[in-house]
């Protein structure tokens, strides 16, 4: 193992050095001489971005806390930085020690939005590793995927040795337990990836066949040994008290996205809208105790300094000993002097008394998600806010000295027609007529009311996964639609660029044969998509033209009895939930929420601890 | 009544690439890391006191750092050496520690330390000029300026440019601008790519800060 020398001379000639040169405070440091196994943790967008992750802090210090195992970060130069390794020939390297990510056991790579997959190839191709799994050989790193993106693999099935389902705490310490075990039985790769096979959570891609219908849909996908299983099950993490999490993290010298210490109140989501992936793939809802939580929040402000502490969940107001956490909270982090920040807050009497009690003074903005305009809408997609409660939510902020709010849409929904979207202006209106309505709200400032309307795309593991996507045209004569309906100047309206959006619902719901494109695309220069600078649609579509593929075909309707390219993944909840809330949403149907009344989604199997889970309350 | 006190520190290779401010942020959490009682501005934003001299380069190293704090209670000069270095991250290190305000108000000179890959032959003929012109950008356009007066001396050693120049907020000149003007100005001397690393820091009269 060598680390690189002479960086200092590309250093000097980027921008953000601190994004490559490591040395950060809590950056762990060990002798790769006394370690058997070398990780490089890998988040395939930029620096700041990356480091925002909160997965990829729990797994460093999980992987580090073995004696055996190194664990190094990595992430995806920036422009500037990958012309100069290029121009000097200089490989991908880890921030830690500078040793080129080839030379490693492990390549971990955590897939967050599909929109990265460029960047995988790209930092593949940077770090000298073959692109294709199948070129791979023995001295080549295992390159391993996990995150959101890995429970519909298949894109990326040629590109990964191997997929992590679910959640990693227990599952990559077996991985390293059995990478220790196959290096003393001196096996081939190929036996390592039989062997890991059989631990739960693990898909080996290779080890399965897929055939296709004239179509192009799937005939059959199977395993093609005995060693893999037929379903790959999920993981997860019963006891999130029991749980390992960081009392450590690495505070950046520059700034990130999300520049501040995070504790993690609970997983999953009790509310079960039909659109949101998040809200099923990681059911069934699991809390941590407020105890838990203060002790996690004592030792990073400790060990950061950080001056910001945020709560992270998909929900913060379905915590159900938040106001006993929040007190607690509020009573370390005013004689810290940390501000806390609650993110996912619904706004009622109580959250907004405790913004008072966070903020003091600044009063900035506040956000709603009704998510779609009318109600029948917000019916269909099972978001359980009426009118009326956004309504009521609004006057209180306003009346509380908010005067900007931002309301969050989505367009492109399944079963949606015009009028839906001229519901979001008619909402939008409402919104600005309560602050005048109300004699208690600031009138010498003017309310604003911001529209932040994003494209609806449709993802594996939702009730709408069989929903066809509406087209790049489609999605821009709606916004086109819904701009000339505002007419009130207090109202703005920003929405997202719907071409990227009809991509990642392609790779979303893609299967194997998008494999070549991605490679086709990687050809053609395709990286850093997530970055309006450079995104090119002409690329992309020049990609799938060469592979002769039609993006159509990912974007259209699905039937149920149609073979999806993830259905052999078990999440736990059930295909018969989904389409029994695919079926309730064609008619505007609304489900109760888990706390609410189970609706049996299928989910309470996974959990082997009954404390702190929804299912057993 | 808080007390003042100012502390000297070092910035080396490890660090060199973090930018002045992120550098302020950093002292700021690692007050906090500390547990050291630093007093607060006043306001609807409060933020420690802190005040600093001479902002340093991305890239360079320097030894002669000044970080002045107040804090709201009295603390032995030790005590706070101690509590800073052991929450630092690598590569920072406070060296020294003073009671009351430093006279960084009073900066005027600065002495680096050159490491370039070529040393240039000598330096007379260059020091003789009457005028050394370079090109400087400004907001409105190429403009040339004589930096020869803001050069208070160079000396040539063994593998080692030092460079005594003007600094602080009246007149400031980096000495990779000299770099500059000598591969310019100097026949057939092309410095290659440079190590820069601040020495030390003077008032007028040369009287160490």
């Amino acid at each position: 193992m060598s680390s690189l020398q002479n960086l200092d001379k590309l250093f000097s000639k980027v921008q953000k050095a601190t994004h490559y040169c490591g040395g950060e405070l809590n950056s762990v440091i060990k002798n790769p001489e006394d370690v058997k196994i070398r990780y490089a943790f890998a988040f395939p967008d930029t620096y700041e971005v990356g480091m925002s992750h909160l997965g990829m802090k729990i797994l460093y210090h999980i992987l580090n806390k073995r004696e055996d195992t190194y664990c190094e970060r990595v992430f995806a130069p920036w422009i500037d930085m990958e012309e100069e390794m290029r121009e000097a020939g200089v490989p991908l390297f880890t921030n830690e020690t500078h040793t080129p990510v080839k030379e490693f056991d492990f390549l971990g790579i955590t897939l967050q939005y599909e929109m990265c997959y460029s960047n995988v190839l790209n930092m593949l191709s940077l770090a000298g590793i073959p692109l294709l799994s199948s070129e791979r050989g023995e001295d080549d790193p295992f390159v391993n995927g996990g995150g959101p993106c890995a429970y519909n693999p298949e894109p990326l099935a040629e590109i990964f040795d191997f997929f992590t389902m679910g959640e990693g705490e227990d599952v990559i310490g077996e991985l390293m337990d059995a990478f220790n075990e196959w290096k003393e039985e001196g096996g081939t790769r190929k036996d390592y990836l039989k062997k890991i096979a059989k631990i739960e959570g693990i898909y080996v891609p290779s080890l399965y066949d897929v055939s296709y219908n004239e179509d192009g849909t799937i005939k059959s996908m199977a395993p093609n040994c005995p060693e893999a299983p037929v379903k790959v099950k999920k993981r997860i993490i019963s006891d999130l008290d029991k749980v390992t999490y960081p009392d450590k993290f690495i505070v950046p010298f520059s700034d990130i996205v999300h520049d501040r210490s995070n504790i993690e109140v609970f997983r999953g989501c009790i509310r079960g809208c039909r659109f949101c992936q998040a809200g099923m793939i990681y059911r069934p809802v699991r809390e941590k105790s407020a105890d838990t939580l203060v002790k996690d929040a004592c030792a990073l402000i400790e060990s950061t300094g950080y001056e910001e502490m945020g709560l992270s969940s998909l929900s913060t107001s379905d915590y159900t000993q938040l106001p006993e956490l929040t007190d607690k909270l509020l009573a370390l982090t005013e004689k810290e002097k940390v501000s806390l920040s609650l993110p996912s807050l619904r706004v009622d009497n109580f959250s907004l008394d405790l913004m008072e009690r966070v903020q003091k003074v600044r009063k900035s903005g506040l956000t709603f998600a009704p998510e779609a305009g009318s109600q029948r809408m917000r019916d269909v997609i099972n978001k359980n806010v009426s009118e009326e409660d956004l309504i009521k939510s609004a006057t209180l902020a306003f009346e509380g000295g908010w005067n900007s709010v931002k309301l969050y849409f989505m367009i492109g929904l399944p079963y949606e027609d015009y009028p839906d979207i001229k519901g979001i202006s008619e909402l939008a209106e409402k919104v600005v007529e309560c602050f005048y309505k109300s004699d208690k709200t600031n009138k010498r400032r003017p309310p604003s009311v911001t529209l932040s309307v994003a494209s609806f795309v449709p993802k594996p593991f939702t009730p709408f996964q069989w929903a066809a996507q509406d087209s790049i045209e489609t999605l821009s004569e709606k916004q086109l639609f819904l701009k000339n309906e505002i007419r009130n100047r207090k109202i703005r309206y920003n929405y997202h660029q719907s071409d990227v959006s009809v991509l990642e619902g392609v790779f979303a719901r893609g299967d194997r044969k998008l494999g070549k494109v991605l490679l086709r695309a990687h050809e053609l220069g395709c990286k850093l998509d997530g970055w309006n600078e450079c995104f090119s649609l002409e690329k992309w579509e020049q990609a799938f033209n060469d592979c002769g593929i039609d993006m159509e075909f990912y974007t259209r309707a699905r039937d149920y009895d149609e073979i999806l390219p993830w259905d052999f993944v078990d999440i736990g909840v059930t295909r018969e939930f989904m389409i029994n809330e695919n079926e309730k949403a064609k008619q505007a149907l609304t489900t109760p929420n888990c706390r609410e009344k189970c609706s049996g989604c299928g989910a309470a199997k996974l959990c082997k601890e009954k404390k702190g889970c929804v299912c057993f309350e | 009544m808080n007390n003042n006190y100012y502390l000297r520190y070092e910035k080396t290779e490890n660090v060199k690439y973090v930018s002045h401010l992120d550098f302020v942020r950093m002292f700021g959490r690692a007050l906090r890391r500390a547990h050291l009682p630093i007093a607060y501005s006043e306001g609807f934003n409060p933020h420690p006191l802190l005040g600093f001299a001479l902002p340093l380069s991305v890239g360079y190293t320097s030894e002669c750092e000044i970080l002045e704090i107040a804090l709201t209670e009295e603390l032995s000069t030790e005590e706070i050496m101690q509590r800073f270095n052991r929450v630092l991250p690598d590569g920072v290190k406070i060296l020294s520690v003073h009671e009351g305000k430093s006279n960084m108000k009073k900066l005027d000179i600065a002495l680096y330390q050159v490491f370039p890959e070529k040393t240039p032959a000598g330096i007379l003929e260059f020091l003789a000029m009457d005028k050394i012109l370079i090109e400087k950008k400004t907001k409105s356009g190429i403009k040339e300026t004589d930096i020869r007066p803001d050069i208070k001396g160079i000396k040539v050693t063994l593998g080692k440019i030092e460079m005594t120049l003007s600094a602080g907020s009246r007149n400031n000149l980096k000495p990779e601008v000299v770099i500059a003007a000598m591969n310019k100005y100097i026949a057939g001397y092309n410095s290659g790519d440079c190590r820069y690393h601040r020495k030390q820091i003077f008032d007028l009269e040369m009287n160490v800060i």
